[in-house]
């Protein structure tokens, strides 16, 4: 007999595709490790069992993240015997519905919607989606039009958070709120991942507290962790419905300061989102005066906050700090 | 500056493998007949990547009801044309469908399509709103909850899109980080968005070198007439965050627990160390204009340790600040 030759795991996964789209009553776990080419040729030897049985959890993992819907089906009177449990794929849930096409114009669209991700879960799952498109045969160049639209992920607590939508798992991280010196530790059920005015925010369920709660990630100072406890499922439109309510207390939350005129501080805040320009006054708008102040300090002597009184204490706080911090 | 090759291919990873099977197997079915090279270029793969492709698929297919695999059960491709001819046709294939998206590659697209909204001329467009209902139809589940706001452009935004679209020459009142008021005229080339800023590259005439302006610290921007063709640049966008070569070196302190506070200020280049569950980094600034607003970011967790002329310039600019808001 010929050395044994591993067979590549996309080619196994492809393999068990297929052999769960041709049943219909479904096949079993043991069925599939003596049968399904990439597992069979490695069943017959016994010390290596577990780790097969390992590998096709794994497998089974791989192909639900790429979208194939995998089903389980009890034995009738055997309810959560993973022995007698069978698997199949229905190909009416695999298949794109035949009245969803992509035009050559929506490919090139859809090739400048990826593009728009810089790294991290959204750049892979954007390119796996096209690769999936490329089957209508449309090109996927990347776009030479003249505008380019980019959103970095580079906070690293994004991916985690999406993995743990996806799963419905609670997760824990450290969160160091505005103005606060230490982080504290949140456990939250995470119902949807918002960027709003250019900033990433986890819209989530705060267990500990039991109400909802909005993080904004530059904030996660430390690993998420997915915990096994479930946790509460997002509502149909929940990232929807999330957006629009930061930008209610967006549009709710405002400030007025004045610049000196002319200066840098002047000229980006005219062009601030949602600013109002009223005789020498601006009216700025934020989904939270804590991150304005950090703003708004920044610009130094070139602005003064006069109102809200908690906004104008909050940027003189931060540059008492900074005169403390380099005495 | 990076010098990582701002195009370079990410390693494919086993699901990317999965999804280019996928997408292929009913692709070559649509074609019916299809060259090698043409396939291959199609999925990005290089023509003898594709050959081993095909050769993989020739001997899978479905098991029969007994579990074994039969002939009648495997693709099956037309060999001569094949290895005679270079080209690839299929004469059985147990799988011709398209895969479904899965929640979170619909919901990947789907956020990135809003940001498109976000550019000028697209928001109107009723195919976009199309096309986002068409992902949705054509995910296994619920599209995973992912969204991005998408505010209307401004009248700047649409000015500056404008020159870029029809090639005209702008006249910008701009503000440098120093503070300066300069009026420079520029053929554009690209409009960028990061984040939510928004930057226009253009081919500076004053300076006879491509520029990058930021379209918030333009106080106007005025078509002049028509722009002359320049080299398109190809910095990586990430690159339009670094600061100026030559400039000022600052060592700043902090917990590494608040290090992300100052993410936007790190290169992928700026070393950092850790000292236990302190962190220090070496900041590069284009001018010690900067230095109290890097001062400001720290506020409360760190500060800037290193060079001492940069710490006084830090506690006076702080100091001028308090003053003026007496």
């Amino acid at each position: 007999m010929a050395a044994r030759r591993r067979i590549p795991p996309e080619q196994r996964q492809f393999n068990l595709i297929l052999a769960l789209m041709a049943t219909d009553q479904g096949l079993t776990k043991q069925d599939i490790l003596s049968t399904v080419m990439g597992y069979a040729d490695r069943y017959d030897d016994a010390g290596d069992r577990d780790n097969l049985e390992r590998q096709f959890e794994r497998d089974k993992e791989d192909l639900r993240d790429l979208g194939v819907p995998l089903e389980t089906v009890d034995q009738p009177g055997a309810e959560g015997d993973t022995k007698l449990q069978r698997y199949r794929v229905p190909k009416s849930r695999y298949r794109l519905p035949d009245d969803v096409e992509f035009s050559a114009e929506e490919v090139a669209l859809l090739s400048l919607a990826a593009q728009v991700w810089r790294e991290g879960s959204l750049t892979e799952q954007s390119r796996r989606a096209l690769t999936k498109l490329r089957a209508f045969g449309h090109s996927v160049e990347q776009s030479v039009i003249g505008f380019a639209p980019s959103i970095r992920t580079r906070e690293s607590a994004h991916d985690p958070l999406a993995a743990a939508i996806d799963r419905r798992r609670q997760a824990t991280f450290p969160y160091l709120k505005p103005g606060a010196a230490e982080p504290e530790l949140r456990r939250v059920s995470p119902l949807a991942l918002v960027n709003h005015e250019g900033r990433w925010h986890l819209h989530a369920h705060d267990e500990t507290v039991d109400a909802p709660r909005t993080f904004l990630l530059s904030r996660i100072v430390g690993p998420v962790r997915v915990d096994e406890a479930e946790a509460r499922a997002p509502r149909l439109d929940e990232a929807a419905r999330a957006q629009h309510e930061l930008q209610d207390v967006f549009d709710r939350t405002t400030a007025t300061v004045v610049a000196r005129p002319g200066s840098e501080a002047d000229v980006v805040l005219r062009n601030r989102a949602g600013t109002v320009v009223e005789n020498e006054a601006l009216t700025i708008r934020t989904t939270d005066l804590a991150v304005l102040a950090d703003e708004l300090a920044a610009f130094g002597a070139e602005i003064r906050v006069l109102e809200p009184v908690t906004l104008r204490d909050a940027v003189l706080d931060r540059w008492r700090r900074v005169v403390s911090a380099h005495e | 500056m990076s010098d990582r090759d701002p195009v370079r291919k990410p390693a494919a990873r086993a699901g990317d493998k999965l999804a280019l099977l996928l997408g292929l197997v009913p692709y070559l079915i649509d074609e019916v007949r299809v060259s090698v090279t043409e396939a291959a270029a199609q999925f990005d793969v290089s023509p003898e990547h594709m050959r081993t492709l095909v050769a993989y698929l020739t001997g899978t297919g479905e098991p029969g009801p007994d579990g074994l695999y039969l002939p009648q059960g495997l693709f099956d491709i037309d060999w001569d044309d094949f290895e005679q001819r270079d080209v690839i046709r299929f004469r059985r294939a147990p799988l011709d469908e398209k895969p479904r998206l899965s929640s979170r590659e619909a919901a990947a697209l789907l956020a990135g399509l809003q940001a498109v909204a976000a550019l000028p001329g697209f928001g109107e467009r009723a195919d976009l709103g199309r096309l986002m209902a068409k992902l949705a139809r054509g995910a296994s589940g619920e599209v995973s909850p992912v969204s991005v706001n998408t505010r209307t452009a401004d009248a700047l935004r649409e000015t500056v899109a404008a020159a870029v679209a029809a090639g005209r020459r702008l006249r910008l009142d701009y503000v440098t980080t120093r503070g300066e008021r300069e009026e420079r005229d520029v053929d554009p080339i690209r409009l960028e968005s990061v984040d939510d800023v928004w930057y226009l590259r253009a081919w500076c005439l004053s300076r006879e070198a491509g520029r990058t302006f930021r379209l918030d610290r333009m106080a106007s921007a005025v078509a002049i007439g028509a722009a002359q063709q320049h080299e398109s640049s190809v910095d990586d966008a990430g690159a339009l965050f670094r600061g100026d070569a030559g400039g000022l070196l600052v060592t700043v302190e902090v917990p590494a627990s608040a290090l992300p506070v100052i993410a936007d200020y790190l290169g992928p280049e700026d070393a950092v160390e850790y000292v236990g569950d302190r962190a220090i980094a070496r900041i590069p600034l284009a001018h010690r204009g900067l230095v109290g607003r890097l001062a400001t970011r720290l506020a409360g967790v760190g500060a800037i340790t290193h060079p001492e002329d940069a710490r006084a310039a830090a506690a006076q600019w702080a100091r001028a600040a308090l003053a003026a808001a007496e």
